[in-house]
């Protein structure tokens, strides 16, 4: 399959679509707030459409999307990191409370390891499959998620 | 469990209606706004009758499009091979065919650029670049000037850097690559952060080493009788590096033997059996009612070798590892060569079920690996194109 990002009202609509849901979950679990998800995830789009791509298959277009959403967060985070404050109608309520100290926890994690994270729980990614769509070694995808789950468990000690 | 929580969190994530509306507006927008130069063209040609009587109805728009590419593809050719550099290198026009297909409607807006420098017998050039906007995408190639290290599986994994005076991600893709001349072509892509412009800026693209002759053994059957397989090999707890596969959380809990990154693993042994050159199985057995197999490969830096396992079922379904551990040992404490990288697969499948499965396994690795000090600086200049 050779997918191409060249721009007509139907394929901006179905590609927006279609992709909505991971590209703002990602987004959201690299920073955190919902007004900086919104803005990832309209510039991941823009950006989408902006450049034509050539894809060789739909995993290709998803990996593509994957490392521009985590790419266009890394701005986004580095200016929320530099404000040091972040409003409070910006962040998100989840419906357990463990839920909200998961978020509390993933939050205070480096966003290399929450990329990771999301990845391999949320997207059901293989470390060998982050590998190839980061452009990292498997290894480096390893130690980032053992550090990651390391981190999360002792600052949830008790709590699972 | 870490697991199913996160997915319950992540479920109540969720774009507004609004948003992605509002999405794909903005897009609609911009696509209307910028018409590429090719597509202005288009738009011409397509209104002017004359060129369009001679082809049939159905072919009119694509046939004129096709003819225009091709004719500005050999202009661009013509051009910069006649006009532009006359001291081109014999594998540049190459370079710009394939940059014609890499990058239909931007291959005529590349700035030749053709700086270059060497070492261990490799050249480095950076050919043409293209800025737009907050956007530079950059023509590399990589040409083995006396052996055949480059080919057509080179890879600078994350050996490249790029240094700029200004935050921005990039990306870094094998487009290309020219058997004749021994030439890979990379295509860089940066964006810079904050989307200002970024022409007139200094770019230093440099890379120290880089791998190439890549093999892959894929779905290798591994001729070892599980049904025989050892009930209690000897065992130890070892430090590890990183844990992997779908299930790991089930079976090492976020708990303090994480933590302390220590797993029991097989001893490992000498070479039980080599399901592909440079990987050997050195442990297989039954560890606490699971089936641990191990591999080791040497020096992985400067082979990036990795691969997995999984079984198959008699109806030839395929069953992932459950988790796997990876641990090093050395054969000379510290001395990175003799360094030595064990993997282990664990898959939980009762010993009186095994026979009823095959193992198989996926390895990956690269033949060589070169070193050496290649840095190109250069301006970040656009060429100016008649509107």
């Amino acid at each position: 399959m050779e997918t191409q990002s060249q721009c007509t009202v139907a394929d901006a609509e179905a590609i927006v679509k279609k992709y909505a849901d991971m590209v703002y979950k990602l987004a959201f679990s690299q920073v955190h707030n919902k007004n900086d998800a919104d803005d990832i995830f309209q510039e991941v789009f823009l950006r989408y459409f902006k450049n034509p791509q050539k894809f060789e298959s739909e995993e290709h277009q998803k990996a593509w999307l994957i490392r521009v959403t985590i790419n266009c967060s890394k701005k986004h985070w580095s200016s929320a990191w530099n404000r040091k404050t972040t409003a409070l109608n910006e962040s998100f309520t989840f419906s357990m409370p463990e839920e909200n100290i998961l978020d509390d926890a993933l939050r205070k994690l480096s966003p290399k390891y929450r990329a990771v994270i999301h990845l391999f729980y949320y997207e059901g990614y293989a470390v060998e499959q982050i590998s190839h769509i980061l452009k990292v070694k498997q290894s480096t995808v390893r130690t980032q998620l053992t550090r990651a789950r390391a981190q999360i468990g002792k600052m949830l000690k008790g709590e699972f | 469990m870490f697991e199913d929580r996160y997915k319950s969190m992540y479920e109540q994530i969720v774009p507004d209606e609004s948003l992605i509306s509002k999405t794909i507006e903005r897009i609609n927008q911009q696509a209307g706004s910028k018409k590429s130069k090719a597509e202005l063209y288009d738009t011409k040609l397509n209104g002017n009758e004359p060129y369009r009587t001679w082809l049939p109805k159905a072919k009119q728009s694509k046939g004129i499009r096709l003819f225009f590419k091709y004719a500005t593809a050999a202009a661009v050719i013509l051009v910069f091979t006649f006009a532009v550099m006359p001291a081109i290198a014999a594998n540049v026009p190459v370079i710009y065919e394939l940059m014609y297909m890499v990058s239909p409607s931007t291959a005529q807006f590349f700035m030749p650029v053709q700086k270059s420098c060497e070492d261990n017998g490799i050249r480095m050039e950076v050919v043409s670049t293209y800025i737009h906007e907050d956007t530079a995408e950059v023509y590399i190639t990589l040409q083995d000037l006396t052996g055949n290290r480059v080919d057509e599986t080179t890879d600078l994994y994350d050996s490249y850097s790029i240094h700029l005076p200004f935050d921005s991600s990039a990306t870094c893709d094998l487009v290309g690559y020219d058997e004749k001349t021994r030439t890979a072509t990379f295509l860089i892509r940066i964006t810079q952060w904050g989307n200002r412009r970024i022409e007139g800026s200094k770019l230093t693209f440099s890379v120290g080493c880089f791998i190439s002759g890549k093999r892959a053994y894929e779905d290798v059957p591994i001729k070892i009788d599980l049904s025989s397989v050892g009930k209690s090999p000897k065992t130890k707890e070892t430090k590890i590096y990183g844990v992997s596969g779908p299930n790991v959380d089930k079976y090492l809990p976020i708990d303090k033997s994480i933590v302390d990154r220590t797993a029991t693993v097989i001893v490992p042994s000498d070479t039980i059996y080599s399901p592909a050159d440079g990987f050997d199985i050195t442990g297989i057995g039954y560890v606490d009612g699971m089936l641990h197999i191990q591999f080791a490969t040497a020096d992985r830096s400067k082979n990036d070798s990795h691969g997995y396992f999984y079984l198959k079922d008699k109806d030839g379904n395929k069953i992932l590892y459950d988790y796997s551990v990876g641990f090093v040992e050395y054969g000379e404490p510290g001395n990175e060569d003799t360094k030595i990288v064990y993997d282990e697969y664990i898959f939980d499948i009762p010993q009186d079920e095994i026979s009823n499965y095959a193992l198989y396994g996926s390895f990956y690795t690269s033949g060589l690996y070169t070193e050496g000090n290649w840095q190109v600086t250069f301006p970040l200049q656009s060429k100016d194109v008649e509107q």
